[in-house]
């Protein structure tokens, strides 16, 4: 008997170990995290500015007239939310939300932020970091922030991992990972409203918009497309995206053609289908390794492409490309040169 | 017996020849026939195949699939010997902490960004293959010291107890390193994208040599099976003998995950179903393992990067999707 309970365990914990060993815990990316609650998230929160067309959405941005503060009952994400009367202190949680406060200039009113951010150009460099998956309560707590921001990519975990702060009374506001242009300029113009002054957003979309518009508008004259891969993780899990991806609007707007274009948000791309695909140019925004471009070219078999052979292979700012925010501005035009060196 | 080893033979080239035909791009079979021919003769293609289709079959979908099967007979043999020689239906390298060595080698790769000199490019293969092996052998030294028998529970839970804490320090890596902290579960999870030939010699005479060495002592894995007690009256110094299988089959593993990542269940799988079909003498066991696990990994592999178009998912993911409910009917039906 004792023999059997003996190896009952064994069995039990033989299980229970190689159960640990695959559990594929998801890591925090960058801000472009592909999840399933987060679209769904970020689907609802667009739907909060239906009947503006994205078109219609950026003219009245542009024009700067009739800036609507947004509505500040709910975040994002539709969560119901009670805004403090006063803010002084903002915690950021994701690179894109610091930017945008940035942007607007409130970056002497970041008291804490998530590691992520800490590129983020503008922010007090002496302002305490913590990880935005498992924040430190007590010690932000201590900070006594009015609000904070929290991308959407930390839900990836199923829980809510700020509710500690909103049981201590603090306004969490979620801003899920936008998917569109519109949509960041909507979470700019949201920002700008919870910060108090909706006008502080008609400048900074004002100048993302004109700027887009004239890269369009080059882009519109381009007839003979390029085609275009664009890859935000390495091999072998090639992650790269197709339709209804801020980049993906991007790479049209430059006149240019994603070969993934047929696919939905964020994918891990099948190697044969990118040398199938053969691009004219490969972009990549991989900045964990330390020579993205060489390790594309040195790929078994890619030497086929089109893109290898011409040496048409670039690095686009990580941060700039991965980020939604305002900053897209400047991964649009480093990817416009590298794409049409001779029209931009 | 005959009959059925003819069957898994045939089924396997069949396997193997889906697995070049199908792919995220469909090209003809007669097309993919040329292009190997060619390739292998080194004759000319008329001008009218594309250089991407070329590369897709000859640099891409071949070394891919051979990989696999490569791996995939490696791992299950070493599976093989592991459940017989610790007399576990249930143990594995993984168990006695391969992965989790082989894991902290990669992590000091990837999250260090440590670099081996002259191998620069092989770096993360060669930390991972040395760490996973390291992890078994600390572990099996430790049960040989502990423990005077060598008693199998006795390797077993110090194979785990080293592995969970090998793990720990894998975690405690990834929590200070969060940067690059994907990449390393990345590679975890598996992957058979961007295998080019060069893995593939090097992990093919790997492959022979450890198979053949474990094959060599098929009947000491028989005797084994019986009990080590009556292995011993027969005439086996089962001590050096466990020590031999237990390294050349976790040698096997750590070669094998260090080029794929960690891939788990073929290795407990397949050998249970050789058993089913084959009857437990080893001399059986050992090839159809080879063989058996080989064509799984390769299915799986096909799974893995057909079943969405223009996608892969995680092959970990596709053998553990077919290699659990396995796991449990296995538990189960031990307990009656």
């Amino acid at each position: 008997m004792k023999k059997i309970i003996v190896r009952f365990l064994l069995v039990v914990l033989l299980i229970a170990c190689t159960g640990c060993g695959s559990n594929d815990v998801k890591a925090p990316e960058a801000d472009v995290k592909p999840d399933e609650t987060q679209e769904a998230d970020s689907d609802t929160a667009e739907d909060t500015t239906d009947g503006l067309t994205d078109d219609a959405a950026n003219d009245e941005m542009a024009s700067g007239e009739n800036t609507v503060a947004a509505d500040l009952t709910t975040d994002r994400q539709g969560n119901e939310i009670t805004l403090p009367e006063q803010i002084e202190r903002v915690m950021v949680a994701g690179p894109s939300n610091a930017e945008i406060l940035v942007g607007l200039g409130y970056a002497d009113k970041i008291a804490a932020a998530d590691v992520y951010s800490g590129n983020v150009e503008g922010l007090n460099s002496d302002i305490p970091m913590f990880d935005m998956t498992a924040p430190d309560v007590e010690k932000i707590l201590q900070l006594e922030p009015d609000v904070i921001f929290v991308t959407g990519m930390v839900q990836a975990t199923g829980e809510d991992l700020y509710k500690p702060f909103k049981d201590a009374g603090v306004c969490v506001i979620y801003i899920p990972s936008s998917n569109s242009i519109a949509s960041i300029e909507e979470d700019i113009r949201y920002i700008a409203s919870v910060m108090g002054d909706v006008s502080k957003s008609d400048a900074i979309i004002q100048e993302m918009s004109e700027e887009i518009n004239a890269i369009k508008a080059v882009g519109e004259t381009i007839t003979d497309k390029k085609k275009v891969y664009f890859e935000i993780a390495a091999a072998p899990n090639m992650y790269s995206f197709g339709d209804g991806v801020f980049l993906n609007e991007m790479i049209e707007i430059i006149g240019a053609e994603n070969i993934l274009k047929s696919e939905e948000k964020w994918i891990t791309a099948a190697d044969e289908a990118v040398v199938a695909g053969n691009p004219d140019v490969i972009l990549t925004s991989v900045n964990y390794i330390d020579n993205p471009v060489d390790e594309i070219k040195g790929r078994a078999g890619w030497d086929a492409i089109t893109a290898v052979k011409d040496d048409a292979v670039y690095y686009i700012d990580t941060d700039a490309s991965n980020n939604p925010s305002q900053n897209i501005v400047k991964a649009l035009k480093e990817m416009a040169k590298a794409i049409y060196p001779d029209k931009y | 017996m005959k009959r059925k080893i003819t069957i898994s033979i045939i089924i396997s080239i069949l396997a193997l020849l889906f697995a070049v035909a199908l792919g995220s791009v469909y090209i003809s079979p007669m097309d993919i026939l040329r292009i190997i021919g060619s390739k292998l003769f080194k004759s000319q293609l008329p001008e009218a195949f594309s250089d991407t289709n070329i590369s897709i079959i000859w640099n891409l979908r071949l070394p891919r699939t051979l990989v696999a099967f490569v791996v995939g007979g490696m791992i299950s043999v070493s599976g093989a010997v592991m459940q017989s020689v610790l007399k576990n239906p249930l143990a594995s390298s993984y168990t006695l902490g391969v992965s989790a060595g082989a894991s902290l080698g990669a992590g000091f790769a990837i999250l260090f960004g440590f670099s081996l000199p002259l191998i620069g490019g092989f770096s993360l293969p060669v930390m991972g293959f040395i760490f996973g092996l390291g992890t078994i052998l600390l572990g099996i030294s430790f049960a040989g010291r502990l423990d005077k028998g060598f008693e199998n529970n006795t390797i077993i839970l110090t194979g785990m107890v080293i592995s969970l804490f090998v793990n720990a320090m894998v975690t405690l890596m990834s929590a200070i390193e969060r940067e690059h902290m994907q990449r390393l579960i990345y590679w975890q999870m598996g992957s058979f994208s961007a295998q080019d030939w060069k893995n593939l010699f090097i992990l093919l005479p790997i492959a022979a040599v450890g198979i053949l060495l474990v094959f060599h002592y098929n009947r000491e894995l028989d005797m084994l099976t019986f009990g080590e007690e009556q292995a011993k009256t027969m005439g086996v110094n089962t001590k050096l003998v466990k020590w031999i299988l237990l390294i050349a089959a976790a040698a096997l593993t750590g070669s094998a995950i260090s080029f794929a990542g960690v891939i788990g269940f073929v290795d407990l799988v397949a050998p249970h179903v050789v058993r089913k079909i084959f009857g437990s003498s080893h001399r059986y066991v050992i090839p159809m393992s080879a063989l058996l696990g080989g064509v799984f990994m390769v299915i799986c592999d096909l799974v893995s990067r057909t079943v969405i178009p223009n996608q892969e998912i995680p092959v970990g993911a596709v053998t553990a999707l077919i290699g659990a409910p396995f796991f449990a009917y296995i538990f189960f039906s031990k307990r009656e």
